[in-house]
């Protein structure tokens, strides 16, 4: 199978200009982008696409041995900028998308352009020895993966196109319902233990391309000490502490997250 | 709702907000608190620590939650518009973690803004309960389907009546027929065995006992197999139960067993052949009397080695020796045989036949047999702690002397049986009749 159709890339944007490829992160899909795509609609070439077991992508060629480790994720990904004949790319990630881009960038820096990077943390563990303030011990991220399992009952009924309080039926909720954050639970489960116990500071630190570091000042799961050991410790980086709530900047205020991306690649 | 606007509606309205059975938050589109209704606050115990404001939705939930919270709940609120059943658990201030259920919907504005994010949160202690046993439950079922699933041996379940109702990949595997093609037939049918044409009716009809069925049986394409056949038990009413059926492919250990058996037969030939040849020698080498002894006694050998033949070489039936020396000894006037069948191992049996040859001589020779009007009288006895007793007695025959010198057949006689068959052995030279005992523990 072409990884195309594999992780379900979809194409739109300009048919030249350089290309932005989005990376999604833990929890959800692609559809996650659809508030900051139109941004760049005119000047890009615009690909996104899920994550091998996320989303629409073929659950089947999610082998837990293989995907255990981030660097398949960013394999699957190369396999697409190859396959679309894509170069100097920026890819876009979010979160540990945003770690997966920065492994694909590391390893095939010819393809890559720039980075930029929603909400990222190379680890979310704390390592006291190293002064690193990650935000959880193990136990905290050990009690997150049994969350996970335990919401497996749930998940069924999450999918029901049924939505309380929302017009039934509508066209808009159907595609919602059928699609959002679809995956199955036992790779759900997976991703979140790889996703949440992934530590990638050395990769972070030998940085192969330039990035754009968006943080947010009230991210309940990355502390601002995150955002300084990378302004400090990831080679090329620039860091942008914006004004919001929550982890998904990109969805809460995606007008600053456009803007702040159009600045940081029109400027070089 | 314009009767509700009336003041007395509105009272009735705010206090089953705030005393509803289940918790109600409001919060703006960040996900900070707007509202908490009086329900979830005391579920919170948030009066036992006012310096603690929660200013969040996610800092009402335990640290596995406000992840949960931050990386599907908030964007799925945003994209679908709604969140259903989330399980999660509230931080109760100085209590255990409270489970519940946590549905939301996201409200806008006419302009498709979003306004408040509504969310109500149902006490889930009794059903969290549950949702872990079926869990539990679940991750058991599992484990055993992955059993049967992988397994390379069929694995059926079959109603009363023979119908298959289960047919695995290994069933699938070993009969080129899969689970859509089997369902609902007539086991015996799809799985035909040669020689048993309804074998799944006739194993389970009554009667049959003990807690499973074995037999093997040679199926229609060649193959042969091991079948168990078991009640599942689970309704506990005979003749309604369900059974498990179980088919493992031993052809290789059937074809090792024919390879094993034709071994068998050709050894047995060699053995005969290679008497023959051993007597063909005696004949040509040895003088005309010594080798017609001999070879008498090679043919005793050979109709041991036949009777031992007929049981695969597991052993013989004593009285199929006593046939051979009764011919030997001119017929049942010569030799009177009284006594209950008796089994005898393979060895028993040789040096037991070998012996019978050299009474059967010597009284040919100079005992009973010698006389026209003699004859021998053998009884057996099967003694109290299951011995068997072997008497010979001589009738008719000249005046007995004893022998000055043991010959071959006496010397054979005390040795091999006593060795052999740790046999009790006794002769006794009666001038009227010659006697001989031997006592040992056959099988």
């Amino acid at each position: 199978m072409r990884a195309t159709e594999r992780n379900n890339v979809t194409a739109t944007g300009a048919s030249v200009g350089t290309p932005l490829v989005f990376v999604h992160g833990f929890g959800c899909d692609q559809t996650m982008w659809r508030q900051v795509l139109p941004a760049f609609a005119d000047r890009h070439r615009l690909i996104v696409y899920d994550l091998t077991g996320m989303g629409k992508s073929d659950l089947s060629a999610y082998v837990p041995n293989r995907y255990a480790d981030l660097g398949a994720h960013a394999e699957d990904l190369l396999e697409i900028l190859d396959e679309l004949q894509l170069a100097e790319a920026v890819l876009i990630g979010h979160s540990i998308g945003a770690t997966i881009a920065l492994l694909a960038a590391n390893r095939a820096p010819h393809l890559v352009s720039r980075l930029v990077m929603v909400s990222p943390t190379p680890s979310f563990l704390e390592d006291a020895e190293q002064g690193y303030a990650g935000g959880f011990s193990r136990a905290d991220l050990e009690g997150l993966v049994g969350f996970l399992d335990e919401n497996h009952l749930g998940w069924s009924a999450q999918m029901a196109p049924t939505i309380a309080g929302q017009p039934a039926g509508s066209e808009a909720t159907e595609e919602l319902t059928q699609s959002f954050c679809r995956t199955d639970p036992a790779i759900a489960r997976h991703f979140g233990h790889v996703t949440f116990f992934a530590d990638r500071r050395a990769d972070f630190e030998s940085a192969a391309r330039p990035s754009l570091i968006l943080h947010c000042d009230d991210d309940a799961l990355v502390p601002m000490p995150v955002a300084d050991w990378m302004r400090e410790k990831v080679p090329g980086a620039t860091l942008r502490v914006i004004s919001a709530t929550g982890h998904c900047p990109h969805m809460t205020v995606p007008d600053v997250v456009s803007a702040e991306t159009r600045d940081y690649l029109g400027s070089g | 709702m314009a009767e509700l606007a009336q003041p007395r509606h509105l009272d009735v309205a705010a206090e089953l907000i705030e005393d509803a059975p289940c918790g109600i938050a409001v919060t703006d589109p960040d996900g900070r608190l707007q509202y908490i209704n009086a329900t979830l606050s005391n579920w919170l115990a948030l009066n036992a620590r006012p310096e603690r404001p929660r200013r969040r939705l996610s800092e009402l939930l335990t640290l596995p939650g406000r992840m949960y919270y931050e990386t599907h709940m908030a964007p799925m609120m945003r994209l679908q518009g709604y969140v259903r059943e989330i399980s999660c658990a509230l931080e109760v201030e100085g209590g255990p973690p409270l489970p519940v259920m946590l549905s939301g919907v996201a409200r806008r504005d006419a302009g498709g803004s979003f306004t408040r994010f509504d969310y109500t949160i149902f006490d889930a202690r009794e059903r969290r309960v549950y949702e872990e046993e079926l869990r539990h439950a679940q991750r058991e079922a599992d484990e055993l389907a992955a059993i049967v699933r992988s397994s390379p041996n069929a694995i059926l379940r079959v109603d009363a009546a023979g119908r298959v109702r289960r047919w695995n990949a290994g069933a699938t595997q070993l009969f080129g027929l899969d689970a859509e093609a089997a369902l609902g037939r007539q086991v015996d049918k799809v799985i035909p065995f040669e020689d048993r044409p309804n074998w799944f009716t006739a194993s389970v009809a009554p009667g049959c006992d003990g807690p499973e069925i074995l037999f093997e049986a040679v199926h229609g394409c060649g193959r042969a197999f091991e079948v168990t056949l078991a009640p599942i038990g689970e309704r506990g009413l005979p003749g309604e139960e369900d059974w498990s059926v179980i088919l493992r492919d031993v052809s290789r250990r059937y074809a090792a067993e024919q390879h094993l058996r034709v071994m068998v037969d050709e050894m047995k030939h060699r053995v005969k052949n290679t008497l023959g040849v051993v007597s063909g020698i005696a004949r040509q080498s040895l003088g005309r009397d010594e080798a017609a002894q001999f070879v008498s006694r090679l043919q005793a050998l050979s109709q041991a080695h036949d009777a031992l033949t007929a049981t695969d070489g597991t052993g013989a039936e004593l009285h199929d020796l006593l046939d051979f020396a009764r011919r030997e000894a001119g017929g049942a006037a010569r030799l009177h045989i009284n006594g209950p069948p008796v089994r005898l191992g393979a060895r028993q049996a040789t040096s037991l036949s070998m012996a019978l040859h050299e009474l059967v001589t010597n009284a040919l020779k100079y005992g009973a047999l010698s006389r026209a009007e003699g004859h021998v009288q053998v009884d057996l006895d099967i003694e109290d702690d299951g011995r068997l007793r072997l008497l010979w007695r001589e009738h008719g025959g000249p005046p007995v002397v004893p022998p000055t010198r043991r010959g071959f057949g006496t010397k054979m006689i005390g040795l091999v049986l006593k060795a052999e068959l740790g046999a009790e052995v006794s002769f006794d030279f009666d001038p009227s009749g010659f006697c001989f005992q031997v006592i040992f523990m056959p099988g």
